[in-house]
């Protein structure tokens, strides 16, 4: 779902970072963020995904084997999000993203062990509510030298100094990113559902298009622990993340123009994950869908037809464009009507590509009992005006 | 109104002699080219290497080196991910040959540059995909591709350490506008294909880093030096650029030196030349004056004339100079090269610096010669300008007024020579004051000469000989101009032609001496000094089992970089029945070789001994692999064959600090009875090796380097020669002006019966006297010069002390030389003279 999404959003970066991000100091250059839905798709076309691997058809799925890479398939993510709660009360709300994009398939017999034909984009945000702050980092390294990975055994994926691991998976998960002279991150994750396989049995499919797919499982309720750091100041932190992973070689189609995507983590144990994709004549394209999770793991699909979501509020982005920036959500068969706003408004990424990705609060009822919660919503294709 | 008829005589006069003007202009011409080509030479040189460093670390404040072959390739991944280091970028780096042309090859790895953005700035559709994942994909400059005669996906071979690999260029660096000449000769590639092609895998050679100014990024340093490993170090980016270029800079202030050299030849020329045009018109002149003009209306008209021919000749000397300095550039490359570092920047790097300097030295010499003249011509009275003994009379006075000036110089410039310590530019001042002394002594020596040569040629037989003498000594506002300026010229001569011969049979002796073994192997190099590849360790066995051989040795050459600056090492293998035999200058080589072979110390070489004032019983700090350690000093050698200097070490010793294994020259012992072209075909046909070997007699070395001498010092000759042209324009113009004047004094001679060919012989036999004279004069003066070169200059720019060896075809050559050029400037008067017409030339009366 999200997959869409971020399947798109990848091979733009990649295309875009190979263009800029090796020469621009810090952040993107504006010329190379090509927000508008037209830039992606054209990025997107000149993309060459022969002799990668296809998600065709539902495939088994064995663990820890499968949190770690697929480089047969030509993009892969680690996305968690996550809200955390210092003892005080202080709140914060964190993302880190490892992707993978393979700019060849196959492995290269060379000599040098820089040789490589991955590469790694990172990008790790923390929401600060009492300081009103938005932090955001970017960085990429090559999937070679030690740079940057993903490896099983024990399971480690990596970019530099951000990092997610785990000896035991079911159980007990690592995270550790630290930016110099910004912010650090040292959490334990620990699963309370067991993985959740998106779509149809993982198989998430995009259009009617065979090999037009991804591969998608989440982990929706990892109860987090640890100490985060904001330049000199350190909190002990509580809360819940979200583990999405993803991995496919597919194009983003040329109609879309951007989502709204939600995932959220109610208060009575049940997950909800939503999305709109923004068709570019406008209205919903039909794929738009969604996923609600009970507290035991089982879960029911939703179709676009399933929910309406209407906007509330909108924010105005000092660096450019109008995002929404709350929302009603309502799922009739579910019983659901939520209001969903940002904890901070402006928790806008200005990287490679600009999108909003933030911390969210929930508020509303499940069958007429009132019902809170938190979550992460994403927001695509506003950027460009 | 005067000013037009000023203007006119003076138009007039500068066209109706337009010999005299254009040898006027000429001479300004020469001295200003001068001056600007070799400023252009050395500033180009300095600034290519100076951008090309900035090219290649781009905005890095410091870089961690390691030890011979560089870093281990972990450390960076540590350093990113234990320290965090985000501000960090690993380079590997080398160099290799397309085409014939030596470059340099660049590794960065394109996501890591960000901070860096000098390699890679402004590279619009980076082909990075390609960069990664394709095997041997390179970019360059246009200006580069253009030269090397590659396209953009056009496939090359490029040579380095002996091994071939195919390139492939797949996109271009656009060129910096600022600094155009930043990436000439540069291929930039991405780290892996760096790592393969200059087979350096698992090896950096450093990695660049920005730390921010000030405290905050001293307290990151100390933090960083605790963390790095024995064995590494980190330097200031610009320290290190600058204890690369400061190796070199003995070598241009010498250039510099022979620039200035030429210009004050120049000036001589300039000076004559324009009081020249005075002295010509002094009947003019004085008319003009009883016309009514004043002094300063003269003055004024004199030195417009002056500023007029300075600006022309500067003009056109700037542009000769321009293209002069193009041929220098290349020189100048090709001996940095040869012995200091590998510069690949080609073209000439314009700045308007030169320019600037040329144009004040040729307008100012110009009006600052014309001064004199000028002053000169303003002071006298209407009518005693019309009679010209008076000044004659005035340069009589003068001369010995001069040549005690110039014996306060030479005396001030000897004492100088004890007082000034070791520094160069005192030793240069010295060397010009000394010169500029010689020089000032010399009119009144021309006049001492003549007058007791003529004192001495009595008789009738002798009338000839007595008036061309009496002549010159008669003219000495001329002639002793004329004959200073070519004696300073033919004495520099003489003073730089022994220097050379010298110092090259120093080094034949030297070579002589060294070269122990039959026969070396080596890789061919990328350049000349600075780069040295490695070879293969299996060839050492390989020869070793030869038939025919009886024993290998090995060298290693390194340099190792640290805060202070940079030191060549050589570390030898040399087998216990042939121990080394370098000449010592300090220590006894019964004791010392043998320490030596025991590792118990190390030799420094006369350059590094004087340099860092090093001798036996000192030590020598070094950055090893194992951390900073003292050696001490056992003795000095004699070594030509580095410019810095270098610490000699036996291979015990090096192993003992140094995790390397690596050599790059082996020499071969024959043993008893072997033919040396037989073993020489056998290494060559039986070795196997993926390298390309160059095998090598010591004769072969001998002459190889040899050539190098020779190239290096191919410059300072074209200097010279052009030194000495400008000196032979200056008497051509002072014979000239000479004898053309004397038209009315030969009339009379005419008119007393001397036939056009007795006149002729009179001009030739006056102006082969000053040239006899010029051979004469020079050849102290150039000795004395000789010796200041090779005991304080040579010693204080380079360190190296060599034999003095005078030989006597140098003086021979410079006798001729003189007395050649005067004869050739006397031809063009001397024919004038004999068809001069009596009857005209009295007419002037």
């Amino acid at each position: 779902m999200r997959r869409r999404a971020r399947l798109a959003l990848f091979p733009a970066l990649a295309a875009a970072l190979l263009a800029a991000s090796c020469f621009s100091p810090e952040r993107a250059p504006e010329p190379a963020s090509p927000e508008s839905a037209a830039g992606l798709a054209d990025l997107l076309g000149g993309e060459d995904s022969r002799g990668f691997a296809r998600a065709l058809a539902p495939r088994p799925f064995r663990f820890p084997r499968d949190h770690g890479a697929h480089p047969r398939y030509r993009s892969e993510w680690w996305y968690l999000t996550g809200n955390l709660e210092t003892g005080g009360g202080r709140r914060f709300g964190y993302q880190l993203t490892l992707f993978r994009q393979g700019l060849r398939p196959g492995t290269p017999a060379r000599a040098s062990a820089w040789a490589t034909r991955q590469i790694y984009m990172g990008h790790l945000a923390l929401t600060d509510t009492r300081a009103r702050r938005f932090h955001f980092f970017q960085r990429f390294a090559r999937g070679a030298a030690g740079l940057a990975g993903a490896r099983t055994e024990p399971l480690r994926i990596w970019l530099e100094d951000w990092s997610l691991e785990s000896d035991d998976p079911e159980r007990l998960w690592t995270l550790r990113a630290r930016e110099p002279g910004g912010i650090a991150l040292e959490l334990e994750l620990r699963p309370a559902k067991p993985v959740v396989l998106q779509g149809e049995n993982g198989l998430s499919r995009k259009s009617a298009a065979p090999g037009n797919a991804t591969y998608y499982y989440s982990l929706p309720r990892l109860r987090t622990r640890g100490r985060i750091r904001v330049g000199d100041e350190h909190f002990a932190v509580n809360g819940l993340s979200w583990l999405d992973r993803e991995w496919g070689t597919s194009a983003l189609a040329k109609d879309q123009a951007g989502w709204d995507w939600f995932a959220l983590q109610l208060d009575d144990g049940t997950e909800l994950m939503l999305y709109h994709l923004r068709r570019r004549q406008g209205g919903i394209d039909p794929f738009s869908a969604g996923t609600f999770i009970l507290p035991d793991g089982r879960h029911r699909s939703l179709g676009a037809r399933d929910f309406r979501i209407e906007i509330l509020d909108y924010w105005d982005s000092p660096r450019g464009g109008r995002y929404p920036s709350g929302w009603r959500l309502r799922i009739h068969t579910l019983g659901l009507d939520l209001q969903v706003r940002p904890i901070l408004r402006d928790q806008e990424l200005d990287t490679i590509v600009r999108y909003w990705e933030g911390a969210v609060d929930v508020e509303g009822t499940r069958r007429g009992r009132p019902l809170g919660g938190r979550g992460y919503a994403e927001l695509t294709g506003y950027a460009g005006g | 109104m005067v000013s037009p008829l000023i203007r006119l005589c003076s138009r007039r006069s500068l066209v109706r002699h337009p010999w005299q003007l254009g040898l006027t202009v000429l001479g300004v011409t020469l001295g200003v080219a001068m001056v600007v080509a070799v400023d252009l030479a050395n500033r180009s040189a300095e600034r290519a290497f100076a951008l090309s460093r900035e090219g290649i670390s781009g905005r890095a404040t410091h870089q961690i080196l390691g030890g011979p072959r560089g870093l281990d390739e972990n450390l960076y991944t540590r350093l990113r991910i234990e320290l965090g280091l985000r501000q960090s970028a690993p380079v590997v780096e080398g160099y290799g040959r397309v085409n014939g042309e030596t470059v340099q090859l660049v590794g960065v790895d394109p996501l890591a540059e960000a901070p860096f953005r000098g390699r890679l700035q402004a590279v619009t559709d980076l082909p990075v995909e390609r960069l990664l994942t394709e095997a041997g994909t390179v970019l360059m400059s246009a200006r580069t591709a253009g030269r090397l005669g590659i396209a953009v996906d056009g496939r090359f071979r490029f040579l380095a350490g002996g091994r071939e690999y195919s390139l492939t260029l797949i996109g271009l660096i656009p060129e910096d506008r600022l600094r155009p000449a930043a990436r000439d000769g540069v291929l930039i590639t991405d780290i892996a294909t760096a790592q393969e092609t200059l087979h350096l895998t698992g090896r950096l050679s450093w990695v660049d880093l920005v730390l921010p100014p000030g405290a905050a990024g001293e307290v990151r340093l100390q933090h960083l030096r605790q963390w790095l490993p024995p064995g590494t170090e980190i330097v200031p980016a610009a320290a290190r650029t600058h204890a690369m270029a400061r190796m070199s800079t003995a070598f241009h202030i010498n250039l510099s030196a022979m620039g200035l050299l030429a210009l004050v030849v120049g000036m001589f020329l300039i000076f004559n030349s324009v009081s020249f045009s005075v002295v010509r018109r002094r009947q003019l002149l004085g008319t003009l004056r009883v016309l009514g003009l004043t002094r300063a209306e003269l003055f004024r008209m004199i030195l417009r004339e002056a500023v007029l021919v300075g600006a022309l000749g500067t003009v056109l000397g700037l542009l000769a100079g321009l293209a002069l300095g193009q041929g220098l550039v290349h020189l100048v490359t090709r001996t940095i090269n040869d012995l200091y570092y590998v510069l690949t920047v080609r073209q000439m790097l314009l700045g308007p610096a030169p320019f600037i300097k040329g144009a004040l030295l040729g307008l100012g010499a110009t009006v600052l010669s014309a001064l004199g003249p000028a002053w000169e011509a303003s002071r006298t009275a209407p009518r005693s300008g019309l009679q010209r003994s008076q000044l004659e009379q005035r340069s009589h006075a003068a001369a010995p007024r001069l040549a005690w000036l110039g014996i306060i110089l030479i005396s001030l410039a000897l004492l100088g020579l004890w007082l000034s310590g070791e520094g160069l530019v005192p030793g240069f001042i010295t060397l010009f004051l000394l010169i500029i002394g010689m020089t000032l002594v010399s009119p009144q020596l021309v006049a001492l000469i003549s007058r007791h040569g003529a004192a001495r040629l009595r008789g009738r037989r002798h009338i000839q000989a007595r008036l061309a003498l009496r002549g010159v000594e008669a003219s000495l506002s001329r002639t002793g101009v004329a004959v200073a300026a070519l004696m300073l010229a033919v004495a520099a001569t003489v003073g730089v032609g022994i220097m050379i011969a010298s110092f090259r049979s120093t080094v034949a002796l030297w070579l002589e001496a060294t070269l122990r073994s039959d026969i070396y192997i080596t890789v061919p190099g990328a350049a000349g000094a600075a780069a040295r590849p490695e070879l293969d360790p299996a060839i050492l066995e390989q020869v070793r089992a030869l038939p025919g051989v009886a024993a290998v040795a090995s060298g290693r050459s390194l340099r190792v970089e640290s805060r202070e600056g940079l030191t060549e090492v050589f570390a030898l293998d040399r087998p216990a029945a042939y121990p080394p035999r370098y000449p010592l200058k300090q220590g006894r080589p019964g004791t010392v070789w043998p320490r030596f072979q025991r590792g118990e110390g190390v030799l420094v070489s006369e350059a590094l001994a004087f340099r860092r004032q090093l001798g036996p019983g000192d030590h020598v700090e070094l950055r090893t692999d194992r951390g900073r350690r003292r050696f001490p000093i056992i003795g000095v050698y004699y070594d030509y064959g580095s410019g810095p200097g270098t610490v000699l070490m036996a291979r015990r010793l090096y192993q003992r600090y140094w995790q390397d294994r690596g050599i790059d020259s082996l020499g071969v012992q024959l043993a008893q009875g072997a033919e040396r072209e037989q073993v020489m075909d056998m290494i060559r046909k039986q070795v196997k090796s993926e390298q390309a070997l160059v095998v090598r007699s010591a004769g072969d070395i001998r002459r190889d380097s040899l050539e190098i001498f020779d190239r290096t010092f191919t410059i300072t000759r074209v200097l010279r020669l052009l030194a000495v042209g400008v000196a032979f324009i200056g008497i051509l113009n002072a014979l000239i002006a000479l004898q053309l004047e004397r038209a009315r004094e030969l009339g009379v001679l005419r008119a007393l019966g001397l036939t056009p060919g007795q006149l002729r012989g009179l001009v030739l036999a006056q102006t082969g006297f000053m040239g006899a004279l010029v051979g004469l004069l020079a050849l102290p003066v150039g000795t004395v010069l000789a010796l200041v070169l090779i005991h304080v200059i040579n010693r204080r720019a380079f360190g190296w002390s060599m034999q003095t060896l005078l030989p006597a075809e140098i003086y021979l050559q410079s006798v001729v030389l003189a007395v050649a050029a005067a004869l050739a400037a006397g031809l063009y008067p001397a024919w004038k003279m004999g068809r001069l017409r009596t009857a005209a030339a009295l007419r002037e009366e």
